[in-house]
C-alpha cells in the first residue's frame, strides 16, 4: 500500500476518534457510518482491490468533512467543553509556530521551566508597507496544555507561573511592546504556597487594570480565575468553539448537585449545567464580554487547519491595531483607518501600522480600557433605583465633583501652606513676648506660691469623671442565637481543653469569642455594622440594587428570593458610608449569609459605585468581608467578569490617592480574593478565618493532593505573606482606628 | 541485653490490648447504630483528622457530642443498658479490643529497652520551652539529654517548679506524658537511648519491623 | 419542677417562704461541701454532692453517702465546669446552687446562667448583677468614693494615657512625702487584672515610665485593655474584715462583727484569723482602734445598702498604723473563716450561729428574722488553717500520704476537715493542700491563746511520701504566730 494513503487513513482514524471523543458516544450512527466506511476502505486498499484509490479516498475524506460539517451544527456546549480539553485541540506552541513568523521562548523551556503550564516568548509579525517589511515585536504570553504531555499539567497554572506571566507584561510595558494573551486553561492550580493562587490573580489583574501596553487575549479554555489572570484586556476575541466561564461544568453539577467530596455527577447534569451557563463564544459575544469570534473550522481547529492559523493572524493583527488606532486623537481618521480594518478581505500583512504608543496615548489605552469594564455588565442586575434619583444622582455627581476637586485638591493643599506660614508667625511673637515679660515672670515666680496640696489630695481620694469608649461595657448588637438555652462545643475543645461554652455567654458577651481558646465563632454582619461604627452613623446606599438572574438559571429567581427573605437584603454586598472615631469611610460589605456571600453583578455594581463615591468624597474604603464563596455561579460570566471589574475600579481609586483595606472573615474563597480583594495591599483578617483560592474539596478533586487541616487558616495565610495581621474580633474598632491612623498618612483622602 | 524474640513471642501471645471508653463527663447517652462484637475505625487520615467510628453520643445541657472510638478493633462490650440513661463522668460504656499495631509493639519493646527517667512525684509535667519548641517541630528524637540538664516543669498545686534529668545522656527515644493529664510518682516520662546502645536499639526496631506482621 | 422560683430571687412579702421544699446542689468540695451538707440537714433541706474522680478519698463524698437521700451524689469530670453542674442539678432536681467559696463562688456569669437558664435555679450568693458591680474594682472603688467612703489614694479609672498616667504618679509620690511616709512606693497594676497578675511597685519617678509600659503591653495581651490604675502602695498595715448577711430585700443588711486576718503565708494567703478585729480594752493601740471598727462597720453597712445587697458578703479593709482604713474589695461570697466570727456571736441571746445555715435560708429567701440589736458578741475566736506545706521553704505546698490525724475535742474546740481520721488519705495534687480548719474560742484574748496553743500541741499529725519525706505542715509556725494576734 501507497505510503502516503497509509498516512491519511492514520489521519482519518484520528479524526473518527476525535469525533467520539468529542461527542462522548453521542450520534453514535455517524459515527459507525464513517467507521464502517473506513474499515471497508482500509480493507479493499490493502487488498489492492481499488483501481484508483485516490479517487475512493477523496471522496472518503470528503465524507468526512461533510459529516463533520453537519454535526459541528449539532455541537453542544459540553461538546465544546470536550473539544477544548482534547489533546488533538491546537495549543499555543502551535499557534507560535503557524500565526507569528518567529518567536523565542522566554523564563523556560518545555519542562525545564518554573512552571511549564505558563509559557512566554517574544515572537514577530512581519509586515509590509510597498517593498519595505518592517518586523513588529510582541511579548506572547499563555497556558501551554500541550497535546496531553503531563508536565503541562493541562494547562493549569501555579502561582509562581503566573507570577512569571506578570512579570514578563512588566518587561513588555518597559519595552513598550504589545501583548498577546492565549488563554488555554481549565482554571489555576489551587495551591496556596507562595505567591498563593488566589494572591497572584488578584496582582496580575491589577496590574493588566493599569498595564501601559496594548493587550489582546484570545480566549479558548477560559477557566474562571486562571482566564482572568491573564485576561484583562484591550481586546478579547474568541474561538469560536471555546468555552469562557466561571467554573467547569462538572463543578457546576458538584456544587447544584450538592454532591459530597468523592460523589460523581451524573452526565446528564453536568450537560444541562453546561448549557444554563452560557458559557459558549456567541452566548459572551452577546453578553459584551468578548468583542469578536474567531470562526474556527467544524469540530474545532486542529493543529493541521492552516487556513484558521492565517485567519487567526489576521484577527489578533488586526485587533492590535484597532488597539493603536484607538488611542488615536483625531475622531476622523480613527474612523477611516477603523472601517478600513474592518474590511474582510483587507490583508493586514500587506498594511503596516506602528504599535508604539506616546504617553498621552498610553493614557488614553488606559482609561479607554478602564472605561470599557466599568461599563460591562451593568444591566445583569437589577437596578429599582427610580429614574428620578439615578438621574439626580447623575446631576449631584456633576455638581459636587468640581467641588471636591476644588475643596481636595486646590483648598486643601494650599490651606496647609497657609496654616504652616501662621504658625511660624505665632512662634516669633510667643519667643518676642516671653523676652519681653521676662523680667515680670521672674517676679513673680519669686513671691511664695501658695501649696495646691489640697487639690492633689482631692484628685487622689475623689470620684473622678471617667468617660470614653472603655466605659461602654455592652455590645450595640448581640446576636440572636444568644436567646438559645444550650452550650456549644469549641472545635479547639480537644486541642486546647476548652470547656462547653454556654450560648448566651458566647453569642452576646463573649461576641462570639471562646473564652478559653480564643477561637472566633462566625457571628452575623449585623455585628460588625452595629458594634464597629460609631453608632448611628452607618447610611446604607445603592440598596435597590439587587441581585437578579440574568441567566434565566432555572430554579433560581427562587433560591434569590428566598435568600432575600432570609437576609432582608436585596444583595449580598450593603454599601455604606460610616464613621470610626468621626473618621468617615465608605464600606462594601460582602455577607456570608446572602448565598454563601457570592458574587455576581450586582454585588460588583455596588463595590464599583462603593469604590467611586469613596474615591468622589475622598473617604476610605473598606471592603469588609464577612464571608465570600466566590462568583455567583449561577451568573456565569456575568459574574466572572466582575473580577477585572471591580479590580479596574479598585485601581483607579488607590491610584487617585485613596486608602483601601480589606478585612476578612469567615471564609473567603475564589475569585473575589482572587482579584479585587486579595489586590489590596492592605488586608486583615478575623481570627479564625479561612482565605484562600479553593477549597479543601476542590483541592483534593484537581490536583489529587490532600491538604492538612487548617490548611487555610488565617494564621497561615499570615505566615504565607498574603495578609498583613490578624484582628480579634472585640478588638476589630480599635484595630481600624489604629489602621487609619496609621496607614493612612497625610496624603490620604481622610484627612 | 533485651531478648527480643521472647518478648515478641510474649506479645505474640496476647497481641491485644482492651481500651475502656468511659463518659467523659455527664449526660445523657444515645447509643449509635452499632452492635456488640462489630469492628471500629480509630481515626485516620494522613493527619487523624477523620474521627473514628461513632459510638454514641452524650447530650449534656442540649449539645450532642459524640464520643468515637479511639482505635481501630472490635466492640468487646457495649452497655447497652444505659440508653438513654444520665451517666454520671466516668462511667463505662464500651470496651474496645484493639490489636496493637507495629508500632505499639514496638513502643512496648522499647519501653524496656530504654532508659527511663520516671516521675519524683503525681504531677503534671512540661517540657521546658525551647525543648518543648524543638520537640514540637523536630520530633523528639532531635534532642539529646545530659545529666543535670532542666528538661521538664512540674506543675501541681498550682506551682510549677523546673525538674532536672538525671541518668545517662542520650536522644530522647520516647516520650510518656501529655501536657493534658497526671503521671503517677515513679511512671516513666520520657525513654533515653545512650548513643552506645542506639546500635542495639535499632536493631530491636528492625526486629520488629520485620517480625510483627498487622493483621485485620 | 420549678414551682418555687419562677420569679427570682426576691422573698414574697410576709415572707413565709418552706424551704424544705428546696433541693440544693453543693457545688464544691473539701470542708466547705461538708458544712453546706450540714447546714442543709440542720434546715431540713435536700441536698446533692459532687466529687471528681481525684477526691473519692475525700470526707464530703463520705459524708454525702452517710447523710444520705435520693440522687444526692454525682461523680463530675471537674468543679470547674459548669456545663457539669447545671446538668447535675437538673437530673437531681435541685432548685438551688450553693457555690461555697472558690470556683463559682464569685463569677457573676455562673449566677447569671444559673438564674437565666430555661429551668431556672436559685443561687446562693448574691444576685450576679451585685456580684459582677462589686467584682470589678474600680467599680467598687466608684462607688465608694461616690459614698465618700476611703479608699487608696490613686486614680479610679483606667488610665490610658502615657502623660496622664505619669502626672498621676507623681501626684502619688508628693502625696505620700507629704503625710510623711519615708519611702514612697507607687503601685501600677492593669485594671483589668485580678489575684496579683500585672502588679508593679515603682520606688522611683524615674523609673515609672519602663514599668508604666511593661504593665501597659502585659495587660494588653494578657486582658486586651491597656489600661491601668495607679495607686499608692501602703506598707505596715492590719488586713480587717467586716462580715455582712442580709436578706433578698437587701434593705436591712447587718453585721456579725470585725475580723482580723494580718497573719499570712509569704504568698499573702490568710493562715490566722481572730475575731474581733482589735480588741481595743485588752490591747493598748497607738490610734481610737474602737472607732476604727466602727467607722469599717458603718462605711460597709452603708455600700451594702446602697447596693441592696442581698446575701452574705465580705468587706475587706486595710488599717494603717495611723489609724486610716482604706477598702480594698469586697468578696461577695462566704468565707473560709465566716466561722470564727459566728464563734463569738449570739442571735436574740443564742450561741452556735451557724453563717451557712443563715446563707441557705435567706438566700432561698426567707426574711432574716431579726435586726442588729439581737445580734451580740462574746469573747475572742482564733480560725487556724491547718495546711501541708513548709513555711520555712516559701510555704511550698505539701503532696503525700497522711497516716495519722486526730485531736482532743474540747468544748471550746470547733474543728472542719474533709480529712478522714480513720483511714489514711492521699492528698490530690490537683486543689490546695488545705487538711483543717480550727476554730478556738476563748473568754478573752489571753484565755483564747491558751487554748490555741494547748490545741496546736496536742494535735497528731503524721504523713509520708512515696518517695520518701515527712510530713511538712505550718502548726509550728501557727503556734509562733499565736502569742501576737491583735497586736499592732
Amino acid at each position: 500500500m501507497d505510503n502516503s494513503i497509509e498516512k491519511r487513513i492514520q489521519s482519518l482514524s484520528e479524526r473518527l476518534n476525535y469525533i467520539r471523543d468529542i461527542f462522548d458516544n453521542k450520534h453514535t450512527e455517524d459515527v459507525n457510518l464513517l467507521q464502517g466506511r473506513l474499515a471497508t476502505f482500509s480493507e479493499r486498499a490493502e487488498a489492492g482491490s481499488f483501481a484508483d484509490p485516490f479517487v475512493e479516498l477523496k471522496s472518503l475524506e470528503d465524507l468526512f468533512g461533510y459529516v463533520e460539517q453537519r454535526l459541528d451544527e449539532s455541537v453542544t456546549p459540553m461538546d465544546k467543553v470536550r473539544i477544548v480539553r482534547h489533546p488533538q485541540r491546537i495549543c499555543l506552541r502551535d499557534i507560535l509556530e503557524n500565526v507569528y513568523d518567529n518567536f523565542t521562548e522566554v523564563g523556560g523551556q518545555d519542562e525545564h521551566s518554573l512552571d511549564p503550564s505558563m509559557l512566554i516568548a517574544r515572537a514577530v509579525i512581519t509586515r509590509r508597507r510597498g517593498k519595505k517589511s518592517y518586523v513588529q515585536s510582541v511579548m506572547v504570553i499563555g497556558q501551554e496544555k500541550g497535546h496531553g504531555e503531563d508536565f503541562r499539567n493541562g494547562g493549569s497554572v501555579k502561582p509562581w507561573g503566573n507570577a512569571k506571566a506578570q512579570q514578563y507584561m512588566k518587561v513588555a510595558e518597559t519595552e513598550g511592546i504589545p501583548i498577546h494573551a492565549y488563554i488555554f486553561t481549565p482554571g489555576s492550580y489551587p495551591v496556596e504556597d507562595y505567591p498563593g493562587a488566589a494572591q497572584q490573580i488578584a496582582r496580575n489583574i491589577y496590574s493588566m487594570a493599569g498595564l501601559r501596553v496594548p493587550i489582546v487575549s484570545i480566549i479558548s479554555e477560559g477557566g474562571s480565575g486562571g482566564a482572568e489572570a491573564i485576561g484583562l484586556a484591550d481586546k478579547r476575541l474568541m474561538l469560536s468553539h471555546g468555552y469562557y466561564s466561571v467554573i467547569s461544568p462538572e463543578g457546576a453539577a458538584a456544587i447544584e448537585g450538592r454532591l459530597k467530596s468523592g460523589q460523581r455527577a451524573t452526565p446528564e447534569l453536568i450537560e444541562h449545567c453546561a448549557s444554563c451557563q452560557k458559557i459558549t463564544a456567541q452566548d459572551n459575544l452577546h453578553f459584551g464580554y468578548i468583542d469578536a469570534v474567531v470562526q474556527e473550522p467544524p469540530l474545532g481547529a486542529r493543529p493541521y487547519h492552516f487556513d484558521f492559523f492565517r485567519q487567526l493572524r489576521q484577527e489578533v493583527v488586526r485587533a492590535t491595531d484597532e488597539v493603536v488606532i484607538s488611542t488615536r486623537l483625531l475622531p476622523f481618521f480613527k474612523g477611516v483607518a477603523l472601517r478600513r480594518r474592518r474590511r474582510v478581505d483587507l490583508d493586514l500583512d500587506e498594511l503596516h501600522i506602528r504599535w508604539g504608543l506616546t504617553s498621552a496615548a498610553k493614557d488614553r489605552l488606559v482609561e479607554r480600557r478602564q472605561q470599557k469594564f466599568l461599563k460591562l455588565s451593568r444591566n445583569a442586575c437589577r437596578d429599582r433605583r427610580p429614574w428620578f434619583s439615578k438621574a439626580m444622582a447623575q446631576v449631584g455627581n456633576m455638581l459636587t465633583a468640581p467641588y471636591n476637586r476644588f475643596k481636595y485638591d486646590i483648598y486643601r493643599r494650599h490651606q496647609r501652606k497657609m496654616e504652616m506660614f501662621f504658625d511660624e508667625i505665632d512662634n516669633e511673637w510667643q519667643l518676642f513676648k516671653q523676652r519681653l515679660f521676662a523680667p515680670w515672670y521672674k517676679l513673680k515666680r519669686s513671691l511664695p506660691r501658695k501649696a495646691k496640696n489640697d487639690d492633689a489630695s482631692k484628685e487622689l481620694t475623689a470620684l473622678s469623671t471617667w468617660t470614653g469608649d472603655a466605659r461602654r461595657r455592652k455590645w450595640n448588637y448581640i446576636s440572636p442565637r444568644y436567646k438559645i438555652d444550650r452550650t456549644i462545643t469549641c472545635p479547639n475543645a480537644a486541642q486546647y481543653g476548652c470547656l462547653d461554652l454556654w450560648g448566651p455567654d458566647l453569642f452576646a458577651e463573649f461576641a462570639g469569642v471562646c473564652s478559653y481558646c480564643g477561637y472566633h465563632f462566625p457571628m452575623e454582619p449585623e455585628w460588625y455594622v452595629k458594634n464597629v461604627f460609631d453608632e448611628g452613623s452607618v447610611f446604607e446606599f445603592n440598596s435597590e440594587i439587587e441581585a437578579g438572574n440574568p441567566l434565566n438559571f432555572p430554579d433560581f429567581d427562587e433560591r434569590i428570593a428566598a435568600a432575600q427573605k432570609k437576609t432582608g437584603s436585596k444583595s449580598g454586598c450593603m454599601t455604606f458610608e460610616a464613621r470610626i472615631n468621626d473618621i468617615k469611610v465608605v464600606v462594601a460589605m460582602f455577607m456570608g449569609t446572602f448565598r454563601g456571600g457570592s458574587v455576581g453583578a450586582a454585588e460588583g455594581q455596588k463595590f464599583v459605585e462603593a469604590a467611586e463615591i469613596a474615591m468622589k468624597n475622598r473617604y476610605p474604603l473598606l471592603a469588609y468581608v464577612h464571608g465570600t464563596a466566590g462568583i455567583r455561579i449561577q451568573e456565569g460570566t456575568h459574574g466572572v467578569i466582575q473580577m477585572p471589574r471591580c479590580t479596574v475600579a479598585v485601581r483607579r481609586y488607590i491610584e487617585s490617592g485613596g486608602l483601601y483595606m480589606v478585612l476578612y472573615d469567615t471564609n473567603s474563597f475564589a475569585g473575589p480574593v482572587a482579584s479585587f480583594l486579595g489586590c489590596s495591599p492592605y488586608q486583615f483578617a478575623v481570627r479564625s478565618s479561612n482565605i484562600g483560592f479553593a477549597g479543601p474539596g476542590v483541592i483534593k478533586e484537581t490536583t489529587g493532593m490532600d491538604v492538612p487541616p487548617k490548611y487555610h487558616r488565617s494564621y497561615h495565610a499570615l505566615s504565607r505573606g498574603h495578609i498583613q495581621g490578624i484582628w480579634e474580633r472585640p478588638q476589630i474598632r480599635a484595630n481600624l482606628k489604629q489602621a487609619l491612623l496609621t496607614i493612612g498618612g497625610r496624603n490620604l483622602y481622610y484627612r | 541485653m533485651l531478648n527480643v524474640t521472647e518478648m515478641l513471642e510474649e506479645i505474640k501471645n496476647s497481641p491485644y490490648r482492651e481500651i475502656e471508653i468511659c463518659a467523659p463527663h455527664t449526660g445523657r447517652v444515645n447509643f449509635a447504630a452499632i452492635q456488640q462484637g462489630s469492628k471500629v475505625e480509630g481515626p485516620h487520615g494522613l493527619w487523624k483528622e477523620k474521627p473514628g467510628t461513632l459510638l454514641c453520643t452524650l447530650d449534656r445541657e442540649r449539645n450532642p457530642k459524640p464520643i468515637a472510638a479511639v482505635e481501630k478493633g472490635e466492640l468487646c462490650l457495649l452497655h447497652s443498658e444505659l440508653e438513654g440513661c444520665f451517666v454520671e463522668a466516668g462511667t463505662r460504656l464500651a470496651v474496645i479490643r484493639h490489636l496493637l499495631t507495629r508500632d505499639e509493639v514496638q513502643a512496648a519493646i522499647l519501653k524496656k529497652a530504654l532508659h527511663l527517667f520516671t516521675a519524683p512525684e503525681r504531677a503534671k509535667y512540661y517540657f521546658v520551652p525551647e525543648i518543648d519548641k524543638k520537640v514540637r517541630t523536630s520530633g523528639s528524637q532531635s534532642v539529646t539529654v545530659k545529666d543535670g540538664m532542666e528538661l521538664f516543669i512540674m506543675s501541681r498545686m498550682k506551682r510549677e517548679v523546673p525538674l532536672v534529668y538525671t541518668g545517662p545522656a542520650g536522644l530522647i527515644y520516647a516520650v510518656y506524658f501529655t501536657h493534658t493529664s497526671n503521671v503517677d510518682a515513679e511512671q516513666p516520662l520520657i525513654g533515653v537511648c545512650p548513643p552506645d546502645q542506639l546500635a542495639a536499639i535499632q536493631e530491636v526496631i528492625m526486629r520488629v519491623q520485620t517480625e510483627w506482621t498487622e493483621q485485620g | 419542677m420549678g414551682k418555687s422560683n419562677k420569679e427570682s430571687n426576691v422573698a414574697p412579702a410576709g415572707g413565709l417562704i418552706d424551704v424544705s421544699s428546696h433541693k440544693v446542689l453543693v457545688a464544691n468540695r473539701g470542708e466547705i461541701a461538708m458544712r453546706i451538707m450540714r447546714a442543709c440537714v440542720k434546715l431540713g433541706v435536700a441536698f446533692t454532692a459532687i466529687f471528681t474522680k481525684e477526691d473519692t478519698a475525700s470526707g464530703h463524698v463520705r459524708l454525702a453517702k452517710e447523710l444520705g437521700g435520693e440522687k444526692n451524689l454525682y461523680r463530675v469530670s471537674s468543679y470547674h465546669d459548669a456545663n457539669e453542674l447545671m446538668a447535675v442539678a437538673d437530673d437531681a432536681e435541685c432548685t438551688a446552687v450553693h457555690p461555697g467559696y472558690g470556683f463559682f463562688a464569685e463569677d457573676f456569669r455562673f449566677a447569671r446562667r444559673v438564674s437565666k437558664r430555661d429551668r431556672k435555679l436559685i443561687f446562693i450568693g448574691p444576685s450576679w448583677k451585685i456580684i459582677r458591680e462589686l467584682g470589678d474594682k474600680i467599680n467598687t472603688k466608684r462607688l465608694a468614693r461616690s459614698l465618700n467612703v476611703p479608699t487608696v489614694p490613686g486614680s479610679d479609672r483606667p488610665i490610658y494615657d502615657e502623660m496622664e498616667a505619669e502626672r498621676i504618679a507623681r501626684t502619688v509620690f508628693d502625696f505620700q512625702v507629704q503625710q510623711g511616709i519615708k519611702r514612697p512606693l507607687v503601685l501600677v497594676k492593669a485594671s483589668a487584672g485580678g489575684g496579683g497578675m500585672g502588679i508593679e511597685e515603682v520606688y522611683d519617678i524615674d523609673n515609672f515610665r519602663s514599668v508604666y509600659r511593661r504593665i501597659r503591653n502585659y495587660a494588653m495581651r494578657q486582658f486586651k485593655d491597656e489600661g491601668v490604675l495607679i495607686e499608692q502602695r501602703i506598707t505596715d498595715f492590719n488586713h480587717l474584715e467586716v462580715q455582712i448577711v442580709s436578706d433578698r430585700s437587701g434593705k436591712n443588711p447587718v453585721h456579725f462583727g470585725t475580723r482580723n486576718c494580718s497573719i499570712q503565708s509569704t504568698g499573702l494567703q490568710k493562715r490566722l484569723e481572730v475575731a474581733p478585729g482589735f480588741s481595743p480594752d485588752e490591747i493598748n493601740y497607738s490610734f481610737d482602734a474602737r472607732k476604727v471598727l466602727d467607722d469599717i462597720v458603718h462605711y460597709s453597712l452603708t455600700m451594702a445598702r446602697k447596693v441592696g445587697y442581698d446575701n452574705v458578703g465580705t468587706w475587706e479593709w486595710i488599717v494603717t498604723h495611723d489609724g486610716s482604713p482604706f477598702l480594698m474589695e469586697v468578696n461577695t461570697r462566704i468565707q473560709v473563716e465566716n466561722g470564727v466570727s459566728a464563734r463569738i456571736a449570739s442571735v436574740k441571746g443564742e450561741g452556735g450561729v451557724d453563717l451557712l445555715a443563715e446563707q441557705i435560708r435567706i438566700g432561698l429567701g426567707e426574711p432574716l428574722g431579726y435586726n442588729q440589736q439581737d445580734i451580740a458578741f462574746n469573747g475572742v475566736g482564733i480560725e487556724y488553717r491547718l495546711i501541708a506545706e513548709d513555711p520555712d521553704n516559701r510555704f511550698t505546698p505539701w503532696a503525700g500520704l497522711i497516716e495519722r490525724f486526730g485531736w482532743q475535742e474540747k468544748p471550746w474546740l470547733t474543728m472542719h476537715t474533709h480529712v478522714p481520721t480513720d483511714v489514711p488519705y492521699e492528698i490530690p495534687t490537683e486543689f490546695d493542700p488545705n487538711l483543717a480548719l480550727a476554730i478556738v474560742w476563748g473568754e478573752n484574748i489571753e484565755q483564747a491563746k491558751d487554748r490555741g496553743r494547748l490545741f496546736l500541741d496536742s494535735l497528731e499529725l503524721k504523713g509520708c511520701k512515696k518517695t520518701g519525706g515527712e510530713l511538712k505542715s505550718n502548726v509550728a509556725f501557727l503556734r509562733q504566730k499565736t502569742a501576737g494576734i491583735l497586736q499592732f
